[in-house]
């Protein structure tokens, strides 16, 4: 069975991608200053919640420390820490 | 060129057993399937990833047979020559448990490995045997490339089963010249198509009939084209073995424990023998063997499937997601314009896997429909009973024939055309309304794609979160 070129053939665009941020963390790895991209630092109120995910080693191995946390601000945002390129990202979902 | 020669003929058996016995004829390649001579049986000629043909009067009594033996093994090394000169195992399609080997290399085969054997007695055998998963879709996409190139020469081409196609040759003689150049021209248009390599392997034999061609290419060997005329017919089939015989394999069976190896044996009983002991397959068998029996080529016409597919941003391994999946693609299948008006009555559903390889399942609906869930729990039950082997990267979805519209159909779509249809339901079911589908397609013009996605489950319950939920084109 032949099927539409790839061009042209339609593709899930999944909800929920990740999103880099820039994160400052205290001496124990918890994040104290979030800065999301083109908005300023806020200060880390309180985490509220932190889990980790170790999954798909048979493919492309992904392993996150995740955590809720409420901004100074008031919001709640949801970061996790990529223990595989080291970077922070912020994710809704 | 050889005309009918006087070496012994080796023509492979009803279960491909011939060539396995026969090295010399053989040459390097080993089948191992039975090679299907369902062709003979009038209905279900086509290939097995094929849908059903449908039949004119047309039809041609000179017939050519071109045979690539072990076509899709064959055509996994052409994408992979750096297995050219190693022990190869393709693996059998459509089976997720007890895999078992399909088509071997002639390495593999020195080995000890043979066709219909389990993975684990294959690789006990030959330790460094690399196994190959068969890629139903690229096999499909290279007989569709090989069909079209050879209509380009003939109106009449009948596929029966990968690599063996037949070609009507009345008439053309006129065109092209005397058989061998008849010949020529076909096996150069495939030179076109596949590489080198792979056409120098095409085994070629015209004779009158299906049959006759069949034995003819059967016993030729690479390069030596055998054409039988229609005179020295019956003596060419004399030292035919009986299992080259298109009937049920037990008949075979029974005839070679009777020590009837060859046709020229099988036409010194009379008919009503045969027919007491086989029926109607030992009056045909008796047909065959003495040229009585001249199947014609028919020509081949595939209509023209409706085919939908959706790519996954991460492979899915997940049963409900590709049920989700087939969901939406039979929603997509049967909002495309083509479909409307048509009912359907056969349904072919396929996965490109992680990894490389293909798996397709295939059903005929009890009745023909237009609704979403009609078409997508048939596939549903297969898919229960042969998953995908690997997680899937795009889904496919072809509605591969069709029937006529009901009547309550018919009216149906009258409504819908009319803008009187209930959004929701019909909605659900596949069909669009028809005031949705206006206003995407003056969005589509005005910005040049459809500006609206529909919010899709992929795996609800994923621990990660980006492989929750999608974005899915909306384009009815």
């Amino acid at each position: 069975m032949s099927e539409p070129s790839r061009s042209h053939r339609p593709r899930l665009k999944p909800l929920g991608q990740p999103k880099a941020v820039t994160v400052r963390a205290d001496e124990h790895g918890e994040p104290v200053h979030v800065r999301m991209p083109g908005k300023p630092a806020r200060r880390v109120a309180v985490i509220r919640e932190q889990w980790r995910i170790d999954d798909e080693w048979w493919r492309q191995a992904i392993s996150r420390e995740y955590r809720t946390v409420v901004l100074d601000d008031g919001k709640v945002i949801t970061l996790y820490h990529d223990l595989l390129d080291g970077l922070w990202y912020v994710q809704r979902g | 060129m050889s005309g009918p020669s006087s070496r012994a003929q080796r023509v492979p058996t009803h279960q491909g057993r011939g060539w396995a016995q026969d090295s010399a004829t053989s040459n390097d390649w080993l089948t191992s399937s039975a090679l299907d001579n369902n062709w003979a049986t009038g209905l279900e000629s086509g290939t097995a990833f094929l849908p059903a043909s449908t039949r004119t009067s047309t039809s041609s009594r000179q017939a050519l047979c071109l045979w690539l033996p072990t076509f899709e093994l064959r055509l996994e090394l052409v994408r992979s020559p750096e297995l050219d000169t190693t022990s190869v195992a393709l693996l059998s399609p459509g089976e997720s448990t007890r895999r078992s080997i399909w088509q071997v290399s002639e390495r593999a085969y020195d080995a000890g490995v043979r066709p219909g054997q389990l993975v684990s007695q294959a690789v006990s055998l030959c330790t460094s045997l690399t196994l190959l998963e068969p890629d139903p879709a690229h096999y499909d996409a290279a007989v569709d490339t090989m069909l079209e190139v050879l209509t380009e020469l003939t109106p009449i081409v009948e596929p029966a089963g990968h690599g063996r196609v037949f070609l009507g040759m009345d008439g053309l003689g006129r065109l092209f010249g005397s058989p061998p150049r008849l010949i020529d021209r076909a096996l150069g248009s495939l030179f076109q198509v596949f590489p080198a390599p792979l056409v120098a392997a095409t085994r070629a034999g015209m004779a009158p009939g299906k049959f006759g061609a069949w034995v003819a290419a059967a016993s030729a060997r690479s390069g030596q084209p055998v054409i039988v005329s229609e005179e020295k017919l019956t003596s060419f089939f004399a030292r035919c073995p009986v299992g080259a015989l298109p009937v049920d394999p037990l008949v075979i069976q029974r005839l070679e424990r009777l020590n009837v190896q060859t046709l020229g044996e099988l036409r010194r009983f009379p008919e009503p023998s045969l027919v007491a002991q086989f029926g109607e397959d030992g009056k045909n068998a008796l047909a065959w063997s003495t040229a009585r029996r001249i199947d014609p080529v028919r020509p081949w016409h595939r209509p023209h499937p409706i085919r939908v597919s959706l790519e996954f941003s991460n492979p899915v391994g997940l049963t409900e997601t590709l049920h989700g999946a087939l969901d939406r693609l039979a929603e997509r299948a049967l909002s495309r314009p083509a479909r409307r008006g048509r009912s359907v009555t056969g349904v072919r559903m396929g996965a490109h896997l992680e990894g490389g390889g293909s798996w397709f399942i295939e059903t005929t609906l009890r009745e023909p429909t237009s609704h979403r869930e009609r078409i997508a729990a048939p596939l549903r039950a297969k898919m229960a009973i042969s998953p995908p082997p690997k997680a899937v990267e795009t889904l496919l979805l072809e509605l591969t024939s069709f029937g006529a519209p009901s009547a309550q159909t018919s009216l149906f779509d009258r409504k819908t055309e009319g803008g009187r249809a209930a959004g929701g339901y019909d909605f659900n079911q596949g069909e669009v309304p028809v005031t949705l589908r206006d206003a995407v397609r003056e969005l589509k013009l005005r910005l040049g794609h459809s500006p609206l996605y529909r919010v899709v489950e992929i795996d609800p319950w994923s621990r990660i979160p980006e492989r929750r939920h999608a974005l899915l084109s909306f384009d009815p």
